[in-house]
């Protein structure tokens, strides 16, 4: 049997990539930055058993955009990468290479957040409708629907083929 | 033979929910696959930052027709564990009662479907002839027959008294019957084993890479189920066990539902026969301290996962939700590349996708020549057809 990635183990693994706390589920969180993130996922899949890439959660604080990569092993402890990243030019890097199923959540993120992901092969609409005006992200804390926008759906004024 | 683009989506009037398939086809071999799933988006995250706790319930009590407890029982016990309140043990009995109910009805519905791709239409009839019979037991228990509006936060909206409880009880206990009928025709039936052996195969290390979740994953070896991994509700009392399967094949799927059934139906039973007495609701305040917490249930399909973060008020400040559909879209990528055009339609069936479906295929080489049309229900006649005429022997 795996040993347990408790919060010693994590702190260990990933040791001077940025810090490890114990959180109610319960859950491991290590907190570091964009630069280091794919060494600290790197080493967190090798180092602490983690075969089951669960979720990318996003969340904007209204301060910073934090992308929370929630993992969890044989051990069944959940592991969760974190890093906070600044609200105008919100870059990280793609983990799609190292985690296949990350390329379609990160598509979700990138639409619904305004994230860049950096190094996804093809970072194209995933969730929003293809009528979407570009570079509106409906889950940041400050959008809200322009006056006159087209958001997808019918167009009320342009008559469709047959009429409309 | 140059590499063909078939449209696949996103529209159909009958059955199930919009997404649009891009398959690149070489003759009839599948090289790889994308897809647009932008149809259905809601906007159900954003409204869930604009209402208080209780009204969030019905918002998202409507994600999903079929997984609809799934998201509310997440929900509920996610909050209720940052309000660091507890449902009492009655509520939490009702809660999985509905939440096995749920996934008989969804794994019932998943069999009629899989068999209908396939042309086995009497067995469609048969499973959901069964799921009727389970329709009208959530009914009977919650008033309602798709959104049940059992939970809510703190425990569950309405008490069964003991009669309705010995009713339920006999409506469900043949369906035991049914199950182990359905059990022998999948080992044995000659048109299942057929389509379903060896189509869609995912190897354990492929599912462990691609991310899948739930009957996919734990057809092809992945002892991973969130009732036993990271307990909630009663499944940790309960007497019941993880099915896995190791052919990794759409009939491994299928026999990993199968089993799924019995255990589900056997817990039902076991609660019905002996609910804890009690309050259903326990006394919640108003607003949630800040927090966050990653709050995971074994819905129907697989591992869901709501990601919430509450910041004080009546409000959450964030609720992300990843269903166990998006977490397997990756491994159906993956499982039909090199595959036969034909097996589309059962092998994204398999993972019984919450948001799918397709109307119309139109054929066209990468030049634009030779344009054609093709509906799902033609596509489905080709798989059918493909086999029977023994192309796939060719």
């Amino acid at each position: 049997m795996t040993a347990p990635a408790d919060l010693a183990r994590v702190a260990s693994v990933l040791e001077g990539l940025g810090t490890a706390e114990a959180v109610p589920g319960p859950r491991i969180r290590f907190t570091t930055t964009a630069g280091n993130l794919r060494e600290a996922v790197r080493r967190a899949l090798s180092g602490l058993d983690l075969d089951h890439f669960i979720q990318i959660g996003s969340v904007d604080t209204g301060k910073a955009i934090e992308l929370h990569y929630h993992f969890t092993g044989p051990h069944r402890a959940v592991v969760t990468v974190a890093v906070a990243l600044p609200r105008e030019g919100t870059r990280a890097p793609s983990l799609a290479d190292l985690l296949p199923p990350a390329g379609l959540l990160e598509r979700q993120v990138h639409d619904l957040m305004g994230v860049e992901f950096d190094g996804h092969p093809a970072l194209d609409r995933f969730i929003l409708n293809e009528d979407w005006p570009a570079g509106e992200h409906p889950l940041r804390k400050d959008w809200k629907p322009r006056e006159g926008a087209f958001y997808g759906g019918v167009r009320d004024a342009a008559p469709g083929p047959g009429g409309g | 033979m140059a590499e063909v683009l078939v449209p696949i989506g996103p529209q159909h009037p009958a059955l199930k929910e919009p997404v649009s398939f891009r398959v690149w086809a070489d003759g009839e071999v599948i090289v790889r696959l994308e897809m647009d799933v932008s149809y259905n988006h809601r906007g159900i995250e954003k409204g869930a930052e604009q209402r208080d706790f209780h009204r969030t319930l019905p918002l998202l009590e409507r994600i999903c027709g079929i997984c609809s407890h799934s998201h509310t029982t997440v929900f509920a016990k996610g909050i209720e564990a940052l309000m660091q309140v507890e449902a009492p043990p009655r509520a939490r009995a009702i809660r999985t009662v509905v939440a096995e109910l749920e996934r008989v009805h969804s794994h019932l519905l998943w069999l009629g479907v899989a068999a209908h791709e396939v042309g086995f239409n009497t067995l469609f009839m048969w499973t959901w002839r069964d799921r009727e019979a389970v329709q009208d037991v959530l009914e009977a228990l919650t008033g309602n027959r798709v959104n049940y509006g059992i939970n809510a936060v703190g425990g569950v909206r309405r008490d069964w008294p003991p009669d309705l409880v010995s009713t339920a009880l006999d409506r469900v206990a043949p369906l035991g019957d049914r199950v182990r009928l359905y059990a022998d025709m999948v080992a044995r039936e000659k048109t299942m084993l057929a389509r379903f052996t060896g189509v869609g195969k995912l190897t354990r290390e492929q599912v462990l890479a691609y991310g899948a979740v739930g009957p996919t994953a734990r057809a092809s070896g992945v002892d991973y189920d969130v009732r036993r991994d990271d307990p909630y509700l009663d499944y940790a009392r309960l007497p019941w066990k993880v099915i896995t399967d190791d052919h990794g094949d759409v009939l491994g799927r299928t026999l990993v539902r199968v089993g799924e059934l019995h255990e589900s139906l056997n817990m039902i039973q076991v609660l019905l026969r002996d609910l804890p007495p009690g309050e259903i609701r326990a006394k919640v305040p108003r607003t949630a301290p800040p927090g966050e917490f990653l709050s995971r249930y074994e819905a129907p399909r697989g591992e869901l996962v709501h990601f919430l973060r509450t910041n004080g008020t009546d409000r959450a400040e964030r609720v992300d939700v990843r269903t166990p559909t998006m977490a397997n879209w990756t491994s159906v990528a993956m499982a039909l590349r090199g595959r036969w055009l034909a097996d589309i339609p059962v092998i994204v069936a398999a993972i019984d996708p919450c948001l799918s479906c397709t109307s119309r295929v139109s054929l066209a080489d990468p030049e634009g020549r030779d344009r054609g049309g093709m509906t799902w229900d033609e596509l489905r006649e080709h798989g059918i057809r493909f086999y029977a005429e023994g192309r796939h022997e060719r």
